[in-house]
């Protein structure tokens, strides 16, 4: 159905799309989901044309609509937009809002559009609200309207730019049930979220965007429960990093201790979990201390939020050596407190570097 | 890590507040083998106020523990409770050394 090869997109210097090939079939329902700034929005933007790309291919059944010839208005029809900000006539009934498309850019005559619309109306559960206006309505009812606006044009496909980010909590689920409905119907969708639990169930596709790329797609149970890419994996597990390099045995462990501690307030770690963290820390970096005189230590904490658990990875690179081997030790103490802290320790050679992994007890 | 003396009959009582780790353990070791290099042997080490103890300050504490073992001397430990006692735990010092829950009953102990 639609074709996108190396599409690429830059807003002045800022490259937002590098490269993006998809191919996008009739019935399917696609998630994206990615960070934010990450060009998922810009994505969608470029595939109607709101934005204009800057290169690549972008083909619907077969026609490039990057071609100058394209008929753009026609494309847009098919391939119709609905907005986090809803984007209703304010000046229009809901009603109005609904049939003004069809009216001016299909003909329809005005007493097919309004049976139509009062059915799609009825299909968002919204069809005693036709007289009213966008202002005497909720925002998740507001939304439904611009649904129901969007499939008043029979569109081939619905591109749904995070619909619900602009909505109250409460008035998520509204239109949530309402896109899983039509997903039901088999409308091929496009449908840009950060409602992961929706993404997962709705989906015949998770497409996870980052770096301007499709950085990882599959199946929802590829993406949400076995993501192969450590950025996918950092982002479906909600995980906060902190990254130190550490070039010196003479080290400042306050300097250190201080971005760690602003580090947990962030994720709003309890205070006995802190201090194991600083102490676990301040254990190993005592036991890398001989090595710092030829090597460096990369140090990565990691907090994933979904799974509540703090992981620390410390890499470095030279001979092959576990820095824990209990034969380097001067004495147990150290080893002793790192092995009551870490719940799991695990060493690992890759490449040159030596890794050690320690998945912190919970306190 | 800040560490106040005062002297009671022939014991020293050292408190000691903040930290004692890799930065300040030294500091700590420093201070006590100048009063036992001072002909000092008995010592009481008040934990009270210290909140945070690692690797290098257990090192330290046996250290001048061994230091003053050489001399004759004797070093009791009080009031180490709250996350210092699970490091103490963790690491079996609870068991090396003579720890009591006050000050003044670390005296009355003191030979």
């Amino acid at each position: 159905m639609i074709t996108v090869e190396h599409l690429s997109k830059k807003f002045g210097e800022l490259v937002v799309l590098k490269d993006i090939t998809i191919e996008i079939k009739t019935g399917e329902v696609i998630s994206i989901i990615g960070p934010s700034g990450t060009g998922k929005s810009t994505f969608l933007r470029c595939l109607n044309l709101l934005d204009q790309p800057s290169g690549g291919s972008i083909c619907i059944d077969g026609v490039n609509i990057l071609d100058a010839k394209a008929d753009v208005p026609k494309i847009r029809q098919k391939m119709n937009m609905v907005f986090q900000s809803f984007n209703l006539f304010s000046h229009l009934s809901v009603l109005e809002n609904l049939t003004i498309a069809p009216i001016k850019l299909r003909g329809m005559n005005r007493q097919d559009a309004e049976q139509k619309s009062l059915e799609l109306l009825k299909l968002v559960g919204l069809a005693e609200k036709a007289d009213s206006y966008p202002d005497e309505l909720s925002g998740g009812q507001k939304q439904r309207v611009a649904i129901a606006r969007c499939l008043a044009m029979d569109p081939e496909i619905i591109l749904f730019d995070e619909p619900t980010s602009a909505l109250d909590p409460t008035m998520v689920s509204e239109v949530l049930s309402v896109i899983r409905r039509l997903a039901k119907e088999g409308l091929t969708m496009v449908i840009v979220t950060h409602e992961m639990d929706f993404a997962r169930d709705v989906s015949s596709r998770v497409l996870y965007m980052d770096e301007g790329l499709i950085y990882e797609e599959g199946t929802p149970q590829q993406i949400f429960e076995d993501p192969q890419k450590e950025k996918t994996r950092a982002f479906i597990n909600r995980v906060r990093s902190f990254n130190c390099q550490i070039s010196s045995p003479d080290y400042d462990l306050y300097a250190m201790n201080a971005e760690i501690e602003a580090f947990c307030e962030k994720q709003i770690l309890p205070r006995k979990t802190r201090q194991n963290l600083l102490l676990l820390v301040e254990e190993l970096l005592q036991i890398y201390t001989p090595f710092l005189q030829t090597t460096l230590l990369d140090m990565t904490l990691s907090y994933s939020e979904k799974k509540e658990s703090l992981e620390l990875v410390l890499e470095s690179p030279g001979e092959t050596v576990n820095p824990l081997d209990i034969s380097l030790q001067p004495d147990e103490l150290g080893l002793n407190i790192i092995n009551s802290l870490a719940g799991s320790i695990d060493y690992q050679r890759v490449g040159n570097k030596n890794r050690l992994t320690l998945l912190m007890k919970k306190s | 890590m800040e560490m106040q003396t005062r002297k009671e009959a022939n014991t020293t009582v050292a408190t000691i507040t903040g930290r004692l780790d890799a930065v300040t353990a030294p500091e700590y070791e420093k201070a006590i083998n100048e009063l036992i290099a001072g002909g000092e042997i008995a010592f009481v080490v008040d934990f009270e106020g210290l909140d945070y103890i690692s690797s290098a300050g257990l090192r330290a504490l046996l250290a001048t523990a061994k230091k003053l073992k050489v001399k004759g001397g004797q070093i009791r430990f009080a009031n180490v409770k709250g996350t210092v006692k699970e490091v103490f735990d963790i690491s079996g010092f609870g068991t090396i050394f003579q720890m009591d829950d006050s000050v003044a009953a670390a005296l009355a102990r003191i030979l």
